[in-house]
Formats: structure tokens, sequence, C-alpha cells
């Protein structure tokens, strides 16, 4: 068993004594006439079992939160450390290298020309009359696109000659016995990010006696250091926590006597403990709108605010290296807002008059047998995971899309398109709005409906002049919901719509979103602070903006309306 | 009790006529055996303690029970001799002759016009606009209304006072020209003054239709109807003149329940 | 009562247009109705879809060899160490095992065929049943392993059409240079023949019409583009002239080629496949996919027809060859697919499980279940009977309900943002994971918790303080026991609901491909793991065909999970449920 189970054991136990302790300490202080104890002998042992307990065991959650991470910074630290050596002789030899020195140059040259050339462009783009000049621009574009495709291949030629120059050293390193850790550290060093993570993870695994997915004398090294840095910091962790244990146990059993307020202590506790709770809502908030705005005003800095909202042209992936930051104008987002808007619209299509006409007819005309019948099955649509309602899209409402437009003779139709993911995300919404719009369409009063049939009306005409207009505002903030909630879906989008930033109207070609392009913005390679990826975030906090603003006010007049009629 | 209706009044045609009437919903019985004539172009007014089935009755008259799941409705009763209950009358046609009033005025949520049109729009009473501003006009005359929103016809009929409210709900009862009007405490939710103004223009409508109306106080019942009806506990215990019931009640029950004893 | 009652005005009128309002009523209740329908129609589709796409996948048809565990293989430095045993040529055992099958095959391309019967992942799995079991080394040991995906798809019905025909006239087979040439003493090929003929008729008519709208299409155009079209029209024109003179001069046998259906003639063990048929409908010539011998007269043989023509289909006339002689050897049988559920995820779909996924998702929802209950519960409980009514409880209400309509990626986002680049904690981890489903469960928790709170009669409440309990006894003794079974039911949709998600947790690198379950253990929650959902997009993305079935099959694990939960939650509200 580990230590720290171990110490969790041993903190209940003095928990449990705690307890007892404040408890048999009031009793006696008050030599058994517990009336004139002014709290019931168990609060005294409340508030010290609190006290002894609670923040040791918030200091083992904290350190099983961030224990492992921090293990891996030490561990990679030291690794760095024990590397210094023979990084400086990489250093020494990229420095003293001829080749990576002339690549060097050529890419300054290459940067440089390439940068004037964008400034070229830039300004011929936005030339006025007699000076604009098409075929000089198209002529000045090829170049700057031959320019930086040259980059590019020079950038490639240096990282080439770097892993070259990185083995040799390696080799020599080998060669001359040099300490594994230092192989290790600079193995470390000069991997990606992605595989960083991995070496780490599998010295952990190795550390821990798991499987790792493969084994080499540097992981060993990693491993024991990591070992070390683990058992060091466990140890410290295990012996803080039962000195805070003991101290909290010392300090609260001191203060145990006949007056002392237990209750009012155990219980402004369990106040403020829950109040925190409540605030972790809010910090939730905060922390969505800070880092959203953080990454995103960090986005803003090398992309305009205007290009990004106005720009009519997405492509993030030209702008994959951070030598190429994206003034090439890639990343107009309103083609992803035109394919939200497009498949959120035919989700509507779909669910609107379903969901309303179906909410009706549940809440009007069924009998009671029926309705609880089909509400059930409205439930399970509302709890089928989106991933599932994707799948479905992919595997058999696209091929069907497909087969029907061949059918009527329209070919080349893609599986995956506006259409497809629309419909589907339709079916999603349904029960959504049905449910809504049931609950809205419930809290019509009676008296109304009564008024309405005894004038002789009959059912529809009740329902189309007197139930769905006095429903009405519920039921729009009910759509609104709805809507924010199709904006915001994103795993039948991202299977089913395809991922083409075409800016388009026809719902049979395949478009993206907002959301499609979160995820492909952030699954798969990523470099940390190029626009790239920052680009997600901004993304992000758009559409954090449009649910928000469209909750608050769905919300609001759902309210209103509630009001009115209560 | 007979099969014959106690004391009915003979000066005026009989409108309504109900023979063994019973109510029961989901099984439970609120209404036994009752057997009443209605005359027509007068005022006749059903009392009687609370629960004792006086809006469920009410409620056979325009076969409001039908929208109430559960709710069964035996014997018979007919409307200027014609079988109400039957399966060839049709509700729709049944209830836009015989208007009905609850005691929560129940505008919709709609402009004051628009409230007011809403029985003729939907059984297309009104070819064109102008016979629906007449009509319209005329039903808020003679609900008494006019004066007071002829300025203000398209305003929501939910903004109105509660006495004006429970005008505009006759006048959309008699936009349709019934021929019966049913009124469930009708004046319970206003003022007096209001109440006043009700029970005016009930007297003037006396004139054109067969009103029938639910109240829980006697003075109400004294001063609008012309007959009375005492129901307790389900049964129709004493019919006649409203002055015979008022002064020379028969049965001890009617006697106890109109001197207040019970309640 | 008289007949003819005097019908009032109002009747008469009101009875005039009766007649088109119910049928207005009609249309507008058949909508309702059909709406109703629309709704359960679909999720019937849905449900049938995936059922029937994922049962396939609940069998494997599994490959049974006897493989021999020769000691110089197993153990090259016959020491029975470890590492020793981890160093054998398992691979070549398993090698080994499938040429004794078919001793025929020499080729170095025929090998490399022949050993795509199944995948070369299974030689870890031997090594690790020999580590199990040492004492295995040495003996004949039958080793049982999954057939390679797409064969067992085809076993399966699902990869090609065929058919197969009892023929009349009996069979010879003779060697001949140009390879076998196959006879049969009736007319047994002879529909054949002709539907092979209309196939390539009906293919050159396509491409002449395919040419006659392009060379139309150019007319209208000019430049390259007009060239490029005429171009291919003039290709086009000049394969069908191929085709048909293919077909209508030459006297002698159809050419058969992987664009038309496989013919494979079947005869005790062995298999021919033909590469010409005559044009009389006697035979034609081919090549033995199985077997060599000639035989003549035989009665007892098949036509085998694969419609699918090779050239569109996965798997070569050859593997399907082996595959049938296999199982007609009784080493391919069908079993369930345990591996579905014993095996993490992996490339080869035929070894792809759920294990893994579902570990995943047990560790995160653990820390789920830690994080967001609590907190849950205890934020519903101050908003509910601690907090008095000022701006700031009602900042957290508002908060709250705009919480709960935050697109479920947003939190991936912060997750991302915060725990993984702020907090550093690491990737793809279901610590992680766990977290971020927390604060995305939260409103759930808290909205249910309320609600159940506001539940629980004010009496109970008014009838503990008269008697002198303080507040927090009032409301830990009394009111949160009441309110217990709908805090549950609340917590465990809002758990379902987590344990379907996939958007954020994709945010945090949970999408990685991970070929071993994590551990399910205390350090389980910071190794690198997916979730269910997150499996299922990962499939559902997956190049060969066999991944579509375990999709579909791990959606089935799934939604099997959550309706176990919302079961769990009904039958909660219906076992505790109290009416006040
Ligand atoms: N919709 C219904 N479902 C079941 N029972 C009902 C319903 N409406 C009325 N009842 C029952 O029928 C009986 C008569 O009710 P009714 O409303 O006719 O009384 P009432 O005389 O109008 O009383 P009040 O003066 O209070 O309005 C009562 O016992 C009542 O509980
Ligand atoms: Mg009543």
């Amino acid at each position: 068993m580990s230590i720290i189970a171990i110490v969790a054991l041993a903190i209940i136990v003095m928990l449990a004594g705690g307890f007892y302790v404040g408890r048999s300490r009031a009793i006696s202080a008050v030599s058994g006439a517990t009336a004139r104890l002014h709290s019931l002998p168990n609060y005294h042992g409340y508030y010290v079992a609190i006290w002894t307990g609670l923040p040791a065991f918030i200091l083992l959650a904290v350190f099983g939160i961030f224990g492992t991470s921090l293990v891996d910074r030490l561990t990679a630290s030291e690794l760095r450390r024990d590397a210094a050596e023979l990084t400086a002789s990489f250093e020494e030899a990229l420095a003293a290298d001829s080749e990576t020195l002339a690549v060097m140059e050529a890419l300054a040259v290459l940067r440089e020309r390439s940068e004037s050339a964008a400034a070229n462009v830039a300004e011929l783009r936005s030339a006025r009359g007699s000076d604009r000049d098409p075929a000089r621009l198209e002529a000045l574009q090829s170049e700057y696109t031959d320019l930086v495709n040259q980059l590019a291949t020079a950038e490639e030629v240096r990282l080439d000659r770097r892993n070259i120059l990185r083995d040799a050293v390696l080799d020599e390193a080998v060669e001359s016995a040099a300490p594994v850790r230092a192989l290790a550290g600079f193995e470390l060093m000069h991997s990606p990010r992605e595989r960083r993570q991995l070496f780490l993870a599998d010295a952990r695994r190795i550390a821990t006696d798991g499987l790792a997915s493969r084994a080499s004398p540097e992981l060993d090294a990693a491993a024991s250091i990591m070992r070390r840095h683990a058992s060091q910091l466990r140890n410290l962790v295990a012996g803080l926590a039962i000195v805070i244990a003991l101290g909290g146990l010392i300090r609260t059993r001191s203060q145990i006597a006949a007056a002392f307020r237990a209750r009012n202590h155990v219980e402004s506790l369990v106040t403020a403990m829950l109040f925190l709770s409540s605030v972790i809502a809010i910090m939730t908030t905060v922390g969505i709108v800070f880092s959203l705005l953080f990454e995103s005003l960090r986005f803003f800095s090398t992309v305009p605010l205007t290009d990004f909202l106005f720009g009519l042209q997405w492509s993030p992936q030209i702008a994959l290296r951070a030598d190429q930051v994206g003034q090439s104008g890639a990343f107009g987002a309103v083609p992803l807002f035109a394919g939200t808007a497009m498949i959120t619209l035919i989700a509507m299509i779909v669910a609107v008059p379903i969901g309303l006409l179906s909410a009706i007819y549940l809440s009007e005309y069924a009998g009671p047998r029926f309705r609880l019948t089909a509400k059930p099955v409205l439930e399970i649509l509302a709890g089928v995971p989106t991933v599932v309602y994707g799948f479905f899209a992919l595997l058999t409402v696209g091929p069907a899309i497909r087969g029907f437009f061949a059918m009527i003779g329209i070919e080349d139709v893609v599986t995956q398109s506006a259409l497809s993911a629309g419909l589907v995300m339709g079916v999603m919404i349904i029960p959504f709005i049905s449910s809504l719009s049931d609950d809205v369409i419930n809290s019509v009063p009676q008296s109304l409906r009564d008024g309405s049939y005894a004038m002789g009306a009959t059912k529809s005409e009740t329902i189309g002049r007197v139930i769905i207009p006095a429903a009405l505002p519920g039921i729009v903030g009910s759509i609104l919901l709805a809507v924010s909630r199709a904006v915001g879906e994103t795993m039948i989008v991202v299977m089913a719509a395809g991922q083409g930033a075409n800016l388009t109207a026809n719902p049979l070609e395949s478009v993206t979103t907002i959301t499609v392009q979160i995820v492909m913005l952030l699954t798969g390679d990523q470099e940390f602070d190029s626009p790239k990826t920052l680009s997600a975030f901004a993304l992000g906090l758009v559409l954090f903006v449009i649910t928000l603003v469209m909750n608050v006010i769905a919300l609001r007049v759902v309210q209103r309306y509630r009001e009115k009629y209560d | 009790m007979t099969d014959t209706p106690l004391n009915t009044p003979a000066d005026l045609p009989i409108k309504v006529t109900a023979r063994k009437v019973t109510v029961s919903y989901s099984g439970k019985q609120a209404l036994h055996d009752v057997s009443i004539d209605i005359p027509d172009r007068s005022v006749t007014a059903f009392i009687g303690p609370s629960g004792c089935g006086k809006s469920t009755f009410l409620r056979c008259l325009n076969r409001m029970n039908d929208t109430i799941d559960g709710a069964v409705v035996g014997g018979s009763l007919t409307i200027d001799g014609q079988e109400i209950n039957d399966k060839t009358i049709d509700p729709v046609v049944l209830r836009a002759s015989v208007g009905m009033v609850f005691q929560k005025p129940n505008p919709f949520p709609k402009s004051i016009y628009d409230n007011v049109a809403y029985g003729p729009r939907i059984h297309g009473l009104a070819l064109t606009r102008p016979e629906l501003d007449e009509i319209v006009e005329n039903a808020l005359r003679k609900a008494g209304l006019w004066d007071e929103v002829s300025d203000r016809l398209t305003h929501p009929g939910t903004g109105l006072s509660g006495g004006q409210q429970q005008r505009l709900v006759i006048a959309r009862a008699i936009a349709v020209n019934p021929e019966v009007i049913l009124m469930d405490e009708p004046c319970s939710a206003l003022d007096p003054i209001a109440t006043a103004r009700i029970e005016e223009l009930i007297d003037e409508l006396r004139e054109n239709y067969c009103i029938i109306i639910v109240t829980h106080s006697m003075q109400q019942a004294a001063r609008v109807s012309q007959h009375t009806a005492f129901f307790h506990m389900g049964h129709l215990v004493e019919y006649g003149s409203t002055e015979d019931i008022f002064t020379n009640p028969r049965d001890t029950r009617t006697q106890d329940y109109i001197t207040g004893r019970f309640g | 009562m008289t007949d003819t009652p005097d019908i009032s005005p109002i009747r008469t009128a009101v009875s005039k247009n009766l007649g088109s309002r119910y049928r207005a009523e009609s249309r507008f209740r058949a909508a309702g109705l059909a709406a109703v329908a629309a709704a359960v129609g679909i999720l019937i589709l849905l449900l049938s879809s995936i059922v029937s796409g994922g049962l396939p996948a609940f069998s494997a048809n599994q490959l049974h060899l006897t493989v021999d565990l020769d000691e110089e293989l197993v153990d090259p430095s016959g020491e029975r160490s470890e590492d020793s045993l981890r160093r054998g040529s398992y691979s070549r055992i398993l090698q080994n095992a499938v040429r004794t099958e078919f001793p025929e095959v020499t080729g170095r391309r025929d090998l490399r065929n022949l050993f795509s019967l199944y995948t070369a992942l299974n030689a870890t799995r031997l090594m690790d049943e020999v580590l199990e079991d040492p004492t295995l080394i040495g003996t004949q040991y039958r080793f049982t392993m999954p057939l390679a995906d797409d064969l067992d798809l085809y076993l399966k019905g699902m990869l090609v059409d065929e058919r197969s025909f009892e023929p009349q006239g009996t069979l010879s087979l003779d060697v001949s240079d140009d390879g076998v040439i196959v006879r049969s003493s009736a007319t047994d090929f002879r529909d054949l023949a002709s539907e092979v003929a209309r196939t390539l008729r009906a293919r050159a008519t396509l491409l002449e019409v395919d040419a006659d709208m392009l060379a139309e299409r150019a007319e209208g155009l000019s430049g390259t583009e007009a060239e490029d079209m005429l171009y291919d029209a003039e290709l086009n024109r000049r394969q069908a002239a191929e085709i048909r003179a293919r077909l209508e001069t030459e006297a002698g046998p159809i050419a058969l080629d992987g664009s038309l259906p496989s013919i494979l003639v079947e005869s005790d063990g062995r298999t021919v496949l033909l590469t010409d048929l005559a044009r009389n409908g006697a035979g034609g010539t081919g090549r033995f996919l199985l077997g060599s011998e000639a035989v003549d007269g035989e009665s007892n043989w098949s036509l085998q027809v694969i419609d699918t023509p090779a050239e569109r289909r996965r798997v070569s006339d050859q593997l399907i060859v082996w595959t049938r002689a296999l199982e007609a050897r009784g080493a391919i049988s069908a079993a369930f697919n345990t591996y579905l559920f014993a095996n993490a995820d992996s490339r080869e779909p035929e070894l792809a499980g759920v294990k893994g996924a579902l570990y995943g998702s047990i560790l995160t929802m653990i820390i789920t279940i830690i994080i967001s209950v609590p907190i849950g519960v205890f934020t519903a409980l101050y908003l509910e009977e601690y907090a008095p009514k000022n701006r700031f409880t009602a900042l957290i209400e508002v908060n709250i309900n705009n919480l709960a309509a935050v697109p479920s990626i947003v939190f991936g986002l912060l997750g991302l943002a915060v725990f993984i680049n702020a907090f550093g904690l690491p990737r793809s981890a279901p610590l992680v994971g766990g977290l971020v489903l927390s604060l995305m469960t939260l409103p759930t928790v808290i909205i249910a918790t309320r609600a159940a709170l506001k539940a629980v009669p004010q009496s109970i409440r008014e009838a503990a303080l008269a008697v002198g309990a303080s507040r927090t006894q009032t409301v830990f003794h009394h009111v949160l026991p009441l309110a217990a079974p709908g805090i549950l039911t609340g917590a465990i949709i809002g758990l379902a609901q987590a344990m379907g998600e996939t958007a954020p947790l994709l945010m945090i690198g949970m999408v990685a491909f991970i070929a071993d379950a994590p551990t399910l253990g205390l350090e389980g929650f910071t190794e690198p793991a997916t979730v269910m959902p997150v499996q299922i997009f990962l499939w559902s993305d997956g190049a060969e065909r066999a991944f579509q079935a375990r999709t579909a099959a791990a959606i089935l694990v799934l939604l099997a999970l959550m309706i176990g939960f919302n079961a769990l939650a009904i039958y909660l509200r219906r076992r505790f449920e109290r009416r006040w």
C-alpha cells in the first residue's frame, strides 16, 4: 500500500480520535453535566474532527491532482541539468556547422524577401485607380507563394541538418560513455511536445512498475529519477499532512471548554463550505471568460479583429508555422458563421414543426395512456449521446441523402453535407423543443381554454387562436434556447458536415462550423501560441458570446412569460 | 322528489328542460336526477352551498363537461325541445347558441376588438369587415362597454379593469347572438360598483335572452332573478319563483340556507 | 319532442360551415399525430440502424491453428528466462502454422498474401500465452486468433455479393502451359458467358454516352478546358471501341479481369479461377488457386461466382479461396467476440476492443462524481436554504442558469487553457476529463437538487426550527434526507449525460490512440486514456470497414450503460417518490 493511502487512513483514524477527544473532553470539562455546556458534546467532537481532518485532506487532494505533474517537472528539469554538457556541445556544433550557418543565412534572406514581397502584395492589393494592376498582383503573389515555399524547404533543410548534428552528438556521447541520464535529458529536450509527454508517461509507468510502450536505458534512468522525486514528494506530503492533522488536533483540543461555542463554529464552517461551493459556479464562468479572452486577445494581436469577423476566407493550415504569422488573411471566419447558420437553420426547420406539433398533440389531444408512452420516446431521443447522432448521420442519413439525390438525377452529392448534419441535428433538437414548449403550453391557464371552448371553438381553433398566441413568448424563448443549443453542438457537425470551409448557400455541399473548426484546430499536432491554435479560442469566444446572449434573452422572455400566468 | 319539476313557471315559454340529469366525475357522482324547466327571456338563479353541483349542472347546458376527462352525463336535457346530449348535436353548434361567462374574467390575450370578434370570426358570421365592426360595436353597446372602450379597441383586453373585463367577456358571449347565457358567479371577483353595473346589464339582457346565473349572494339572486333553484349535495331541492323561494320556502334545507344557518 | 324544432338563426349560421371547420380540425390533429409518429419513427430508425450495424461485431470468426512451439524458435538462448522468451520468433511460428495448412504456397508475394489471413499482432498474443504457461514450449499447441477483419466480414456476408451454382455436367481439368483448361460436359458456363458479354456491352454503351456528353459540353466552351474534355471523350470512345471489338469480332474466349465478376470452379480441394470464358459455355481456362491436380469426369463440383469485381473489394480471390478452404477444414469457427471486451483499442479492427475506453470512462466518471455531486449539492443547499436574497446570490443564480446552456465544447477550452496549460496537469488524463465534465455537470446537479429541496414542504423546516433545531441541523437532519431521492435521480441523469459527452474531451487530448487500458487504480487517473464516446468517434473515422460495425457495437455498449443509469434513476424516483 502506498504511503499516501496509509497517511489517509491515519488521518481518518485521527479524525475519529479527534471527534472522540473533543467530545469526551467537553463532557469531562463539566464533569458530566452536559447541560452546562454551551453546545452539545457532539459538536465539540465535530469541531476537533474537522480541524484535524479537513486541512490535511485538502493537502492530500492537492497532491493527488498536481503531484504527478510536479514530479514530471522536477524530473524534466533535473534531466535537463544533467544534459547541460551535451546541450552545450550540441549548440557548439550547431554554431560551428557551416551548413547550418549557410542555411540560417539563406533563411534570413528569404524571410526578408518574403516580408517585402508580402508588403508589396498588400500595397498593390489596396491600390486604387490606375495603380491597380491585376497581372502584376498575380505575379507578385506567385512570387510570394514561391518564397514561402522556399522558406519552408529551407526550414526543413535546417531541421534535417539539426537532427543530423543531434544524432552525431548523441553517437559521440554514447561512444564516450556519457551518463545515461544526460542522454535521457538530451532526448527529452530535443523531442516535440507530444513525444516529451509520451517519454515522461513511459518513464512514469516504468517507475510504477507498469507496462511502458517501449523500454530503453534512457527511460530507465528517467524512471529512477522520477521514482526518487516521487518518493521524496510523497514523504514530504505525508509528513506534512500528519503534522497538520496533529497540529489541528492539539490546537482545537485545547480550545474545548464549557463555554466554548462549538456549535456555532461548526455551523459557520459548514456555511462557509457551502458558500465556497457556490462560488465555484461563478469561478467557472470567470475561468471561461478569462481563458477565452486572454487567448483571444493574443490571437487578435496578430490577426486584426475585423479580418477575423468579416474575412471571407478560412484556411488556418497555411499559417502552420511560427514564421508565417497569419497576415495572409486566412482567418476570415465568415464561412464558419455562414456554415453554422445554415446548419442551425436546417435543424430548426426540422425541429420546430415536429417538436411544437408533438408538444401540442401530446398536451391537447393525446389521452393519458398515449402520453405516457410517447413522452419517454422523446426523452430517449434527448438522452442519446450526440456522438451517436453523428454516427447515425454518417452511417444512415448521409448515404440516404446521397442516394435520394442520385435517384432524382443529381449526382456527386457528398455524404458529408450541411443537409445531413442539419437534419440529424434537428432530430436531436426535437425533444428539446417539445419538452420546453410542453411546459409553456401547459402553463397557459385552463380558463382561457374554457373561454374559447365555451364560445364554440374547436380544439384546433382554440389552439391556433388562443393557446399559441398566449404561449408565443414562451415558445419563442424555447426556440431561442434550442438555437443556442444547435449553434454550440459539436459532434454531429464534426462527424457529418465535412470540413470544407465553403462559403456556399447550397445545403448539399459540405460546410464547416465554428465548433468543427475548434475541434480541428485543437486536435492533432498543435503547437501552442501559434495563431492557428489561438484562433480556436477566438472562435470559442464568439461561440460563448453568441450562446450567452441568446440564453440571456431566452431566459428573460420565458421568465416574464411565466410571471404573467403565475 | 317527483319526476315533474316543482312549481314550473307557467307564464313564459320554456327554453330548457332537464329530466333526471346525473353527472359523475371519474365515478364519483356529483349530480343526482335533476329535473327542471327553465323559462325563456328571464333570469334564473342557481343557489346552494359550495360543492352542491351548481356549476356542474350549468356546464351540462353547453356540454362543457365534455372537455373534462372522466365526466359522464346522464338523463335528458333539451333546449327548445331538442335533445342536447344527443350524439347528433354538435357541441360546437350548441356552444355557439349557449354562451357562458365564468367566475374569473378570462379575456384572451388579444385586443378588445379581437376578443369580441372571436366568436363571429370562428363561426364565420361576418363576411366583411364593416359587418364585423357592426357586430362588435353592437355587442359592446349591449354589454355597456362601448362608451368606455370605443377609443381603444386595439388595446389588449387584459389591460381593462376587472369589472370591464367581465363586461368584455359578456360582450364576447353575446356577439354571436346566443339563445341562452350561462353565468357562473360572474360577480364574485368584482367590487360592489362593478357588480351593480353587471347586474344592471343582466337585467337589460333579460329582454332577449334566457339567462341562468349561479350566485352565492342571496341578495343578488333576489335582485336579478325571476326564478330561483336551490341545490344541495347534488340534488335540486326546490325550484320556483324567486319571491316564493325567499319568502316562503317549502323545504327546511332551503329555509336554513337562505336564513344563513348553513352553507 | 317535435320533429322540426324551430332552429335559431345562430345555429343555422354556425352549421353552415361546420364541415370545413371539422376538416381543418382533423387535418391539424393528423399533423400533430404525424409529428409524434415522426419522432417515434426516427428513434426506431436510429436504434435499428445501430443495432443492425452493431450486432455483427459481437461475433467473430476465429482461426484455429496448430502451432509448433519449437524450442529453438520460442527460446533462442535456451535459458527459459522471460527475456529470452520475449525474444522468440513468434511470428515465424504462426507463419509456419499457416504454411503447413497450405504447403503449396511458395512465392514471396503469395506468402505475404497468405500471412494476411491474420494480423501480425497475434504474435504478441501467442507470446503472452507462452509467457503465461512456459510448459507449452516444445508442444503442438492449438492457438486461436481472430481472422483478419475483411475476411471476417466476408464470412459474415457483408463484403461481397456471391452466388453458387450446382452444375449439370461433369468436370474435367487439364493442366496445360497456358493454365488449367476447364471443361464441363454440359454447357454449364453458357449463362455466365452471356452475362459477362452483357456486362461488357453495357459498359461500352456507358462509355459512349459519357463521351457524347463530354463532347457536347465541350462545344460550349473553349480553351484548354474544352480540349481536355474532348480528349477525355476520345479516350472513352476508344475504350468502348476496344470492348466492342473484343466482344463482337473475335470468336475466341472472353478474357476475364478484375473489373468483372470472379468465377471459381471448386471440386474436392481444388479451386480454379477462370481467366477466360469460352463463348460456347462449355468452359474456359483458368489457374489454380488451391490444389493442382488434373481431374476428369468429376461429377462432384460447383461453380462459385463472386459478383463484386476484384477491383472493387478489399480481399483478393486468393484470400477468399483460402478462407473458404480453412472454413471447410474446420479451422475457422464463429464465436462470441471476446476481443471486443477484453482488449483496448488497436489499429487492427479484429483486435480492437472497448476495454480501455470503458476503464477510461469509469475513471473519468469517478472524478466527476467525487467533484460534481458534493459541490453541486452544497451549492444548491446554500442557495436554497442559507443564502440571503441579495445581489450576489441573484448573480450566482443567473450564472448557474447560463452555465447550464454553455456549449460543452467551451468547457473543453476552459480545461485546455486552465487545467492543462496553466496548472500543468497531464493531457489525455481521466483526471482532467473528470474535472472538465464536473464543471459541465455542475449546473444540472444544482438545478435538480434545488428542485428536490423546493419540493420538501416548508412545514417540515418550520417544525424542526420550532423544536429549537439550528438551521444547519434542520437542513442536514430533516430536509436533506427527504430530498435525497430527488437529488440522487438528478445527479444520475447529469452523470449519464456526462458519460455520453465527447466534445470537451477532444479538447483536452483524450482523443489519442491508446493501445493500453489505463490502470484501474490511483495511477490510472493521470495515465493517458480515452472514454467510450470518444472511442466511438475515433472508430467511426476508421478506414477499415470492420470498424463501422465495431463503432455501432461500442454505441450499443454505451447505450446499455446509459439505459442502466437512467433505469436506476427511474427506479429510485419510483421507489422513494413522495407526494406531499
Ligand atoms: N373536474 C372535476 N373533477 C372531479 N370532480 C369535480 C370536478 N368538478 C367538480 N367536481 C366535484 O363535483 C361536485 C360539484 O362541484 P361544482 O363545481 O358543481 O360545485 P359548485 O356548486 O359549483 O360549488 P361552488 O359554489 O364552490 O362553485 C364537487 O364535489 C366537486 O368536487
Ligand atoms: Mg361553482
